[in-house]
Parts: C-alpha cells; sequence; structure tokens
C-alpha cells in the first residue's frame, strides 16, 4: 500500500460528510416494521387466546375421558345409527335423483305425473313412520328392514316406469331404422 | 481489541433482538449517518441512498437473530447497504467493475506507486469516475476492504479484483493530477 492509500484509509472518515434526514427515514423504517410485525406475531402469543385454547383443551380432555369412561356402551347404537345415517343418504339421494327424472320427463302427461307422485307421498308417511319407530327403538333390525324395503319400493316403481316409458318409445326408433 | 470492536454496542443489540423499538431508533441514531454516506457514494443520488439505507435498517432489525458478533454490528450492517447498493447498481445494468471480467489487462497489472493527495482533491477525482471504476475504489480505499472481501461483494475474483482496482487508480491518478 503505497502513501496515496494509506492518507485516503487514514483519513476515510472525510468522506462521511453528508448527513442522512434521520426522522423522515425513521418514520419509514418504524412503519415498515410495524407493518410486519402483526403478521410475524402469532395469534397463539395473545394472552386472551391463549386462555380460551387451554378452556377449550381442559373441556376437550374431560369430555374424551368422560366418554371413554361413561359412553362405552352406546358404543353399538352409535355405530348403527351412523350406518342407518349412510343406507338413509343414500337411498335419499338415489330417490330424489329418479322423482327429478320422472318429473321432468317430457313424454308423461301432468296426470300420470301427479299419480305416480301420490304414491311415492304415501310411502314418504310410511318412511316418516318408521323413522320414528327406528328413534324408540335404534336396535331394531326389522325397522332397519322396512325402512330400506319402504326405499327399495320407491326406486322400484320409478324404474319400473322409466323403463315403461322407454319401451313405449323404441317402436318408433326401431321404425326409424328400418328405413 | 479485536473482540472489544466486536461487542460494540451489544447490550442495545440484544434489546433489540428483544424487539425494544426505542434500542431500535438508539441504533439507528448511531448509525444512519455512516450508512447513508456509504449509499450515498454507491448510488449517488439522495433518494436511492435514502431508500436502500431504509430498506437495509429494516431487514438488520428484521434478522437480527442472525447476527452472531462475528464482526461489529456496524460492519455487518455496512454489508447490507453495500450488498444492496451493489444490487441495486447491478439491476439498473450500470456497470461494478471498470471491464468485463474476462478481459486481460496484463498491462496494467504492475502496481503504481502514488504520493499522498489533498483528500478534497481525491474526492472531486472519485466523482468525475466513470461508471464501474468507482465502485472498486470505494470498497478498497474509503470502505476498507480487502481484496478477497471484494471479490465476494462484486462476484468477482480476488485476482480480477487487484487488476480491476489497479486499473481504477490509475484512472483516478489520472484525473486528480489534471485537476
Amino acid at each position: 500500500m503505497d502513501n496515496f492509500e494509506k492518507h485516503i484509509r487514514q483519513n476515510a472518515g472525510q468522506f462521511d460528510e453528508h448527513r442522512a434526514d434521520k426522522a423522515k427515514m425513521w418514520a419509514k423504517i418504524a412503519a415498515e416494521l410495524n407493518r410486519e410485525e402483526p403478521k410475524v406475531i402469532p395469534l397463539w402469543r395473545r394472552p386472551m387466546v391463549r386462555i380460551a385454547a387451554s378452556v377449550l383443551l381442559l373441556v376437550g380432555f374431560a369430555s374424551f375421558f368422560g366418554w371413554v369412561w361413561l359412553g362405552n356402551g352406546t358404543d353399538n347404537a352409535q355405530y348403527a345409527s351412523e350406518e342407518l345415517m349412510e343406507i338413509d343418504m343414500y337411498y335419499k339421494d338415489l330417490v330424489s335423483y329418479q322423482v327429478q327424472l320422472v318429473k321432468n320427463n317430457p313424454s308423461l302427461s301432468e296426470e300420470n305425473k301427479a299419480e305416480f307422485l301420490s304414491f311415492m307421498d304415501e310411502l314418504d308417511a310410511e318412511y316418516d313412520v318408521l323413522k320414528k319407530e327406528m328413534q324408540k327403538n335404534l336396535d331394531n333390525e326389522q325397522v332397519l328392514e322396512a325402512i330400506v324395503g319402504n326405499y327399495k319400493k320407491r326406486i322400484e316403481l320409478i324404474e319400473n316406469l322409466l323403463r315403461q316409458l322407454n319401451d313405449s318409445k323404441k317402436p318408433d326408433d326401431d321404425y326409424g331404422y328400418t328405413l | 481489541m479485536e473482540t472489544d470492536i466486536r461487542f460494540t454496542h451489544r447490550s442495545i443489540v440484544e434489546q433489540c433482538k428483544a424487539g425494544n423499538a426505542s434500542s431500535q431508533y438508539e441504533l439507528y441514531s448511531r448509525y444512519v449517518d455512516a450508512m447513508y454516506n456509504v449509499g450515498l457514494r454507491f448510488l449517488g443520488n439522495t433518494e436511492d441512498a435514502e431508500d436502500i439505507v431504509q430498506d437495509s435498517f429494516v431487514d438488520a432489525f428484521k434478522n437480527l437473530d442472525n447476527f452472531k458478533y462475528e464482526s461489529s454490528f456496524g460492519a455487518w450492517l455496512k454489508r447490507i447497504v453495500i450488498n444492496k447498493s451493489i444490487n441495486h447498481l447491478k439491476a439498473k445494468r450500470i456497470p461494478v467493475v471498470p471491464m468485463e471480467v474476462h478481459e486481460f489487462h496484463l498491462a496494467d497489472e504492475e502496481p503504481i506507486e502514488a504520493e499522498a493527495t489533498d483528500i478534497k482533491k481525491v474526492k472531486k477525482g472519485i466523482a468525475l469516475l466513470p461508471d464501474g471504476y468507482r465502485e472498486i475504489i470505494n470498497l478498497y480505499l474509503i470502505e476498507g476492504y480487502d481484496h478477497v472481501e471484494i471479490g465476494e461483494i462484486l462476484g468477482i475474483s480476488t485476482s480480477t479484483s487487484k487488476s480491476q482496482y489497479h486499473r481504477a487508480k490509475k484512472k483516478l491518478l489520472e484525473i486528480i493530477n489534471e485537476l
């Protein structure tokens, strides 16, 4: 390093001749730091949320152990009810889909539709009775079978009706092809 | 002795790490002018210098946990300001070294000896240097980095840093002699 370089390095402080606009720059820095802070502090660090979470955790544990200790007897009932709900949902969807098909079918007269839907209403009423019966006695296999039977009857009815409608269309279609 | 420098303002730095806003302001107050001058030397205008210094302080405060007293806080912060300034110049496609690094400058390799020069003249000379010459002169003569560090900052090899510096120094001396 020559004298030229040494002299500059030793007097490097003399190159710091400007003064920053301290207040203006700090305002921007502080704004940036504060803007980011809420994102950095996790929700869990807030005292109220901590207390709420602890209470929730306690209640959760209490109900879990309570269920394990006291709730063993109801296990089967819950299982049966869950199974029933699944069956119920499956058939309900199927029936409503097919009823919609009938309602939207253009080749069916309003009269026929009304007649068909009145059958459906009868079966709906029967279904309601069965469901009430089911609530009284959740394990009754006969009631369960009756409910499924009720659904099956409805589906069968609809399928028959739709098949008849399609069959009645066929000769016309065939006729078209024999040309 | 070296340890003392590294641990300058340690208690304030530690309070900043804990998120103390008044300590952050204290640390900012101590370093803002020096950092502003560094930014100004590299970027050449107040707006860019203010932006870069603000960004650097925000980054420093956010990443203060990464500061492990391997250098002084000032040196750590200055490196952030310089890296940001160099990146800013590169983004603006302003050259940060005198010539393309893959070129050979065998003729310039020979060091030029020069005598101590009036600092005012040096300041004027540096201001008149073309883009690409100023950065390496600033880094070596004023900021006091060695060629290994300059190589890291500018992304060039140590030997390239040396040859480019000699080239820039030669240019600076020419300008000063003409003043």
